[in-house]
């Protein structure tokens, strides 16, 4: 077991990786009643194709949401209900690159570890469960297919990339999940839910040893198949739909402004990166900007506007979205302002006070036990320490940002998705 | 423990003090009376006094100050709690320890905090203009938009069809029309009342002691000229049932919202026995609405209830395939009969428990739940602690839980389709 430190923050992980390949990170929090496990896969939506030893397969879109609600069954088990009697809250999420198991507790930390653990390695498909999931799932997507936010979303997606399986809905279409069969989870399962993908994080006041212990105990002893992503999604840095329009239920105007990124690599590069593109989202169009400001007071935004740089395994882009009685206005004002700033750069002061404010953020982001064990699980399949985001604000500079928003942010390689108010 | 320093008339401040948190938070809520004159008012207000004040007159300025200040966050806070409804502002801001070089960041806090309340920018007597035109859209933009989450949207819908002649009818933001006929010299005349008669809680969660905390408060008010008026007591739940009603729209799933009334508020001393009853019909993934409607017979994704205990209403909200509204309704009735005749099982009954006590206890892990979970409670009357409300929901029995139910009686349903 390998302990880390980390004054500045307050904060610790200790480290330790079963000889089945299971690395596990606990982080303590002394006095607090709570406490959370995520097992979490490095297998997501996007990762349709893969070969397990030496078999060639292709998955229907929307397979590792389906895998996920499936791995609630445990023959002759009720999951759900063996949390609730113990008082847990056991959920999951599937997004393009990783799958989520979690559960919160005050009581019965042991056990209920131990019920996550089981039910995540044990693989139970019927035909009959398989048939119920569709109807289930099918309504899940009905549910999203009135919202106009994951519309938006995946009409960006859509015309943003072409080979990029994220301009695929994560939970596929009711058409290709009618596919998915129990072989097909089964494999799967094998390929993906293997100890050496996977990482278990716990936060809480709990005995890191304990934690080594029940994991050994319940997952296998070894990890032997084989398995190779096909992963290979090259892309133009143009859009090739500059502009997606369409109509729904909606009061106002709502928009996603992408602009194209090249794929990160992974570690601490990577990390730079993306903390230089959260930045010099701040430093376009965030709540301190003059940018922001001004369309603020003419009205072309509300509070509902914001953005970021966001990242999947294989894709990266700078994201503005709101409502907008204009958003044309909003992209071309955005443009206008990531001109100035290529040429002219960020004041000096500017940029620390931004730095200051996002490390600010970061640290109260710390005492969300959810955010802390997400982020340490995203960031350990980075390649990267997350309690180490002090150090990369230190390496960012203003010349990164400028450097950023003059590659970046154009109208080459931006995409604008709006969802207009239905016509009457 | 939370501390209760009474500063003025009216004006209380609780404080828990606690030093595991990097946040530390600080609330100002100037209670009002819900009433359809004033809703959208009390809605408007803090986002005017959030566009500039003394020192910091435009947004950009305030942003800048609360980046000096660690990435601080002041937002507006509008709570409805049965027939209260409170407007005022929120602060989360990095605790003291973690600022460079000593940096203090409580008290800029607090300060500035003053500042956005009791000095905004004016011109001729009254808000700027241009700042409340602004507003004025953004939360008319607001309002409009509650029609985009359909969930919620069904959800509100059902209370004010359900609640016309309550005040728990009233839009918490207004209505449209309401925000319309406001203006800057209105709105500052209705702001200079709600800082002269309004009860004010004030809360804290942080590091610092109570009596520093006090002292910094204090002296926001000690120059103001205040004539406290006392709130009506909150009332029980009265109106009119209404039927079934429906609303068309293009949507590809329905939602279908069930409204029922029992006599049984937070103020009654069966209120944890609702709280469990509603568990076991339909508070979370164990419930019998979420097992039976959705894991056994595949009828929808999303199905839950809710126990408005402030005013003794609950309802169910499910997503569902147009054409099976009526099986569905039918399904949701027979649960709440299994309910009335006692037929809940063990596991069923601990299940509701647990959920809830879990909640409970999680309630002091976080800066954000505590202040949550005590200052809705001044506002409610609630004063069990979690760990005392976590006893009672401990001694709640199957009986009581059938007892409760037999109180259920079915007011109105609301139900979203699709055209066609």
């Amino acid at each position: 077991m390998e302990k880390r430190t980390y004054p500045a923050l307050a904060e610790e992980i200790v480290w330790h990786t079963l000889p089945n390949g299971l690395p596990i990170a606990v982080i303590p929090r002394p006095g607090f009643t709570k406490k959370m496990a995520y097992f979490v896969t490095d297998y997501g939506a996007i990762h349709t194709s893969f070969t397990l030893d030496g078999e060639a397969y292709t998955a229907p879109a929307g397979v590792a949401h389906f895998l996920e609600h499936k791995m609630f069954d445990l023959p002759g088990r009720d999951v759900m209900a063996e949390f609730a009697a113990m008082g847990a809250n056991p959920n999951a999420f599937t997004s393009y690159d990783l799958t989520a198991y979690y559960f919160s507790c005050t009581d019965n930390f042991e056990d209920c570890l131990k019920l996550l653990l089981q039910y995540v390695s044990t693989p139970y498909f019927t035909k009959e469960s398989v048939d119920k999931e569709q109807g289930i799932i099918g309504q899940e997507i009905g549910m999203y297919a009135d919202n106009p936010e994951s519309r938006v979303w995946e009409e960006l997606a859509k015309g943003m990339y072409e080979k990029h399986p994220i301009c695929v809905p994560i939970l596929g279409s009711k058409e290709s999940i009618a596919k998915i069969t129990p072989e097909i989870l089964h494999a799967c399962h094998k390929a993906f839910y293997r100890p050496g993908n996977m990482l278990l994080c716990v936060v809480g006041d709990v005995d890191p040893e304990k934690v080594c212990e029940i994991a050994k105990e319940i997952l296998p002893e070894t990890d032997t198949c084989q398995v190779q992503r096909v992963q290979s999604w090259p892309e133009e840095m143009t859009c090739p739909q500059p502009l997606v329009e369409k109509q729904m239920e909606v009061a106002m105007p709502m928009f996603q402004l992408g602009f194209k990124c090249e794929a990160p690599e992974k570690g601490e590069e990577a990390v730079l990166w993306e903390t230089v593109g959260d930045l010099a989202a701040e430093a376009l169009f965030g709540e301190s900007s003059p940018l922001y400001l001004k369309l603020y007071e003419q009205g072309l935004i509300d509070s509902s506007f914001g953005g970021g740089f966001e990242t999947v395994d294989g894709m990266a882009m700078l994201v503005a979205s709101g409502d907008s009685d204009d958003p044309k206005a909003v992209q071309k004002a955005i443009l206008q302002q990531a001109q100035t700033l290529a040429q002219e750069g960020l004041p000096e002061e500017d940029f620390l006070r931004m730095k200051r404010s996002a490390m600010g953020r970061r640290l109260k982001g710390l005492d969300s036990f959810d955010s802390v064990a997400f982020r340490v699980c995203a960031y350990y399949f980075s390649g990267f320490d997350y309690f180490r985001f002090p150090e990369i604000y230190q390496k960012v500079q203003p010349s990164h940002l400028q450097e950023f928003i003059k590659r970046v942010v154009t109208a080459q390689r931006s995409c604008l998705a709006v969802i207009y108010p239905k016509e009457a | 423990m939370v501390q209760t320093i009474s500063i003025l008339p009216g004006i209380t401040l609780r404080c828990f003090q606690d030093n595991r948190f990097k946040q530390s938070c600080l609330t100002v809520q100037f209670v009002r009376p819900m009433c359809r004159e004033e809703a959208a008012k009390n809605a408007l207000l803090p986002a005017v006094l959030l566009r500039g004040c003394e020192g910091a007159p435009d947004l950009r300025s305030i942003t800048l100050k609360l980046d000096d200040l660690y990435g601080a966050a002041i937002g507006p806070l509008v709570r409805r709690v049965g027939d209260y409804q409170s407007t005022g502002l929120h602060c989360s801001f990095v605790a003291d320890k973690y600022a460079l070089e000593g940096d203090k960041i409580l008290e800029p806090m607090v300060d500035f905090l003053g500042k956005l309340l009791f000095a905004p920018v004016l011109e001729e007597g009254a808000f700027r203009k241009d700042y409340v035109n602004n507003e004025k859209k953004n939360l008319i933009a607001t309002i409009e938009a509650e029609k985009n989450d359909k969930r919620a949207y069904a959800a509100a819908e059902l209370l004010r069809r359900m609640c016309s002649e309550d005040s728990y009818g009233i839009p918490r933001l207004g209505t449209v029309s309401n925000v319309k006929a406001i203006s800057a010299k209105s709105l500052y005349d209705h702001y200079c009342r709600v800082l002269k008669e309004s009860r004010v809680d004030i809360f804290y969660v942080g590091s610092m002691d109570a009596q520093a905390v006090a002292a910094m408060t204090e002296k926001l008010f000690a120059d103001k000229e205040r004539c406290y008026v006392n709130l009506p007591e909150q009332t029980a739940f009265a109106s009119p049932a209404g039927g079934e009603q429906q609303q068309v729209m293009d949507v590809a799933q329905g939602k279908l919202s069930m409204g029922f009334e029992t006599d049984i508020t937070l103020r009654s001393p069966q209120f944890v026995q609702m709280q469990v009853c509603n568990m076991v019909f339909g508070g979370g993934m164990t419930s019998k609405l979420f097992m039976q409607v959705r894991e056994k017979n595949s009828l929808c994704y999303d199905i839950g209830s809710a126990y408005y205990g402030s005013k003794g209403i609950l309802t169910v909200g499910a997503g569902i395939d147009c054409a099976k509204k009526d099986e569905v309704q039918e399904h949701i009735l027979t649960q709440l009969e299994a309910c009335k005749k006692g037929d809940v099982t063990d596991e069923e009954l601990n299940a509701a428990k647990q959920a809830l006590i879990c909640s409970l206890q999680g309630v002091h892990d976080s800066a954000a739940g505590i202040e949550n979970y005590y200052a809705t409670g001044a506002l409610s009357g609630q004063t069990m602690t979690p760990q005392q409300h976590s006893q009672a929901i401990e001694d709640v029995t199957k009986e009581q839980v059938q007892e409760m139910a037999k109180t259920l009686k079915l007011h109105t349903v609301f139900f979203l389709r699709g055209e066609g």
